[in-house]
């Protein structure tokens, strides 16, 4: 199966809700163009189009380009090929498995096959608990830390990074790689937001519409 | 023979490697000048106008990444695509440690002169006096009056931008144009003076924001705040060996420069009781080299300086090269990092920054000053700055698609944080020895590290945590978290001790210009002599050192006493 038609299927399976030209970005290449050949290493083709799907919800095309439009989910897919620790690609796959049986269970057909207001609303969801999880995790552990420096004369030296008491939900895997794969794509950095390569001067306290075009600045 | 005979050797072109080049070869001596890793001229900086979307994975380290170079990787932020070149391959560099040791480093010329932190203090007078009046390890042979001459000489030759401030704890200098606070550093430093009476100065860095006060340069030019300096500067913004004292080496044409060498051995002649040469593998062909001359500076780095004199064995030096005090090794410091807080600032949303500045703010040590006494001894500086969120911030905001895209396009909020430099006392128990039964894959003896934070420091890491929060806390900044994080010697980056300069052999390994007490044409002049580590960065006081070395060095052979 060539790239064309990896797309062509993607593109069913997403349930057309992606226009043709679209689908061709989402195996648009990152910082390496893929070559023609190029299929997902990691991924299969319905985990390609739920990740996809979620990508394009998140990051969608508007008067700027979107996550589809630069690559994400052959960013993400290279993630998962080279930077994740098979643990790490393990719980992102499992995850991914996870979700789209929530899609099943909520409304017997899998994300994909689902309503684009239906598909969001699930992503919505999915990433309100998440982040309510972690920002909970986050400040039990800080009130443990203040507890525990409070009590002490002196602190251990800390060598070890302390055992994970709070692992990444997948929507938030995702939605990290789709932040990284988008904002350090040109269009998300210099569309989006604003960026300067070789900037000179350095100006520390400038009213916003004067500091570039008064975009957040991508780097 | 002749042909590898000079005047001098100057094994290592880091930092202080590049000053001793610069300095003997401008008073007239033929030098040869070795590295152990690849030749890198300057401007030969692969990723250095490489833009984020060029760098493969969103310059995230790869697992493969991770295996070659997992001790570098503890850092955090050095092992990524656009800087990993410049870091050492754990897997080829083995070490070994007993307690969690962090050994960053690179091999290639220039050495750490390129990815370092370019922060620039001076040690002070009670820095130096430190030791005596605490009854710790053993006393500097020197006083600030000393080095304060050659302060000024090395800070204008490479150009440090600062505000003087008139602080006995960190002396002024000769500094160019200090580079700018943001609007919430200086509402945050206002506070700081009000509510503590503290001081609080934008960052010393050696980064060019004017021209240099001399024409010995051509190849520095001003920086362009691009903030990319870990990757090396194709402006010659900030000082490094290869844009700065290399260069200037290399224009008297009495340098010699050989990369590849790996120096591993002096050769010490018992009769003469003098080095006379050094011995080198060549790091690609295995071929094996000895160089002769009449002065030898070590500037190998504090632990490769240290692993050469450890593997430097005699009937006069059974226990490692000038080791007679039996201190060579031993007394590893570093800063202890990683203790801090952060918080959100509201207000200041109308106002946002342009560029990149590649510095922060500098909270200079307050604690155990003038009369104060902690539960510990010295103290720590901050760094910190404040900024307006990144794209990264967004992983929290529950909007999405289209909203989430306007909220991209917005700058973040505030936020202001600080971290403690923490000084490290000399333990002789914090120690590195050779391990002869492990060898690298040169053949050579590898390294085994031993040191951890003691009482002193673990207790100050403590005041480190809860000062940063109560600062931020009563300038009223919101939600303020702390940070304990984990840290191994090392980490700092600011190693230093192991051939420690003192009054007595008996007790030390260097005198008072960096010469080995029992053998008086070697000098060290990297961070290994250092006798107590400051709470400020170090780099500055090694090219002082360096240069007032190179002076003694010249002077001494005039008068043909070494």
């Amino acid at each position: 199966m060539n790239r064309r038609e990896v797309l062509q299927r993607v593109a069913v399976l997403m349930g057309g809700v992606i226009s043709a030209p679209a689908a061709f970005a989402v195996l648009n290449g990152y910082a390496k163009e893929p070559g023609p050949d190029w299929k997902p290493a990691v991924l299969g083709e319905a985990e390609l189009a739920v990740v996809s799907r979620i990508v394009d919800i998140m990051i969608p095309r508007t008067d700027t380009p979107g996550a589809l439009d630069v690559g994400v989910p052959a960013f993400i897919d290279g993630i998962l090929k080279d930077v994740y620790s098979q643990d790490a690609r393990d719980r992102f796959l499992q995850g991914l498995r996870d979700f789209d049986a929530a899609a099943r269970e909520a409304q017997h057909k899998p994300f994909v096959k689902l309503s684009p207001q239906q598909q969001r609303t699930l992503v919505q969801k999915s990433q309100d608990a998440a982040i309510a999880d972690e920002r909970a995790s986050s400040e039990h552990k800080q009130k443990a830390l203040v507890q525990e420096i409070r009590d002490a004369a002196m602190l251990p030296q800390r060598t070890e990074t302390a055992p994970a008491t709070h692992q990444r939900a997948f929507i938030l895997m995702v939605k990290e790689l789709a932040l990284l794969g988008f904002f350090t794509s040109q269009p998300g950095a210099t569309q989006v937001l604003q960026y300067e390569a070789i900037p000179g001067a350095y100006h520390g306290c400038l009213p916003v519409n004067q500091a570039g075009n008064g975009k957040r600045w991508a780097t | 023979m002749e042909k590898n005979t000079f005047d001098a050797i100057v094994v290592g072109t880091g930092i202080s490697g590049g000053w001793a080049a610069k300095e003997l070869t401008e008073k007239g001596l033929k030098t040869l000048v070795l590295d152990r890793g690849r030749m890198v001229r300057h401007g030969e900086y692969p990723t250095t106008t490489e833009d984020p979307w060029q760098l493969e994975h969103g310059n995230k380290p790869t697992l493969r990444d991770f295996e070659r170079q997992a001790k570098q990787a503890r850092t955090g932020y050095v092992v990524t695509p656009a800087s990993k070149h410049w870091f050492v391959d754990d897997i080829d560099n083995p070490y070994e440690e007993k307690y969690r040791f962090d050994w960053i480093r690179g091999y290639h010329v220039g050495g750490r002169s390129i990815m370092w932190g370019r922060q620039s203090y001076r040690w002070s007078e009670m820095d130096f006096e430190g030791n005596a009046k605490d009854g710790i390890a053993v006393d500097w042979p020197i006083r600030y009056a000393d080095v304060a001459p050659w302060y000024d000489y090395v800070e204008t030759f490479i150009g440090v931008s600062g505000q003087n401030e008139g602080l006995a704890q960190l002396p002024d200098g000769k500094f160019l144009p200090p580079m700018e606070l943001n609007c919430v550093e200086r509402e945050f430093q206002g506070k700081l003076k009000d509510k503590f009476g503290r001081a609080m100065t934008i960052g010393r860095a050696a980064h060019l924001t004017g021209p240099l006060t001399h024409d010995q340069s051509p190849q520095r030019s001003s920086c362009r705040n691009r903030n990319m300096c870990i990757r090396g500067c194709p402006f010659g913004g900030y000082f490094s060996s290869n844009a700065s004292t290399l260069p200037s080496a290399q224009k008297t044409g009495n340098m010699t420069l050989v990369p590849n060498a790996i120096v591993y051995e002096l050769i010490y002649d018992a009769k003469k009781g003098r080095a006379t040469g050094v011995r080198v593998l060549d790091a690609e062909t295995g071929a094996q080299t000895d160089y002769f001359a009449k002065v030898i500076f070590l500037c190998a780095s504090t632990f490769g300086s240290t692993q050469i004199m450890l593997n430097s064995i005699s009937d006069r030096f059974p226990n490692g090269f000038g080791n007679d005090s039996g201190e060579l090794g031993c007394n590893i410091m570093d800063h202890h990092l990683g203790a801090g807080a952060s918080a959100t600032v509201e207000g200041f949303d109308d106002r946002y920054y342009s560029g990149r500045r590649p510095n922060g703010f500098y909270i200079p040590r307050y604690r155990n000053l003038g009369k104060e006494k902690r539960e510990y001894l010295r103290g720590f500086g901050y760094q910190g700055g404040a900024s307006r969120a990144g794209w990264s911030s967004l992983q929290m905001a529950t909007e999405l698609g289209e909203d989430l895209k306007k909220k991209a396009q917005a700058p973040g909020p505030w936020s202001i944080g600080m971290g403690g430099f923490g000084e490290i006392l000399p333990y002789h128990d914090n120690r590195v020895t050779l391990d002869r039964s492990r060898k690298d894959k040169h053949g050579l003896p590898t390294l085994s590290f031993d040191a951890r934070l003691r009482e002193n420091e673990l207790r100050m890491r403590k005041d480190m945590i809860n000062d940063a929060a109560e600062m931020l806390e009563t300038a009223g900044y919101r939600d303020v978290r702390i940070v304990d994080e984990t840290y191994g010697i090392g980490l700092g980056i600011h190693e230093m001790g192991t051939a420690r300069m003192g009054r007595d052999a008996k007790t030390s390994v260097l005198n008072a210009f960096n010469q080995v007490h029992a053998c008086k044409n070697v000098y060290v002049t990297d961070g290994s002599c250092m006798t107590s580590a400051a709470c400020q960065n170090p780099s500055l006081t090694y090219m002082a050192l360096t240069a007032r070395a190179a002076d003694h060095a010249v002077r001494e052979l005039k008068r043909g006493n070494i």
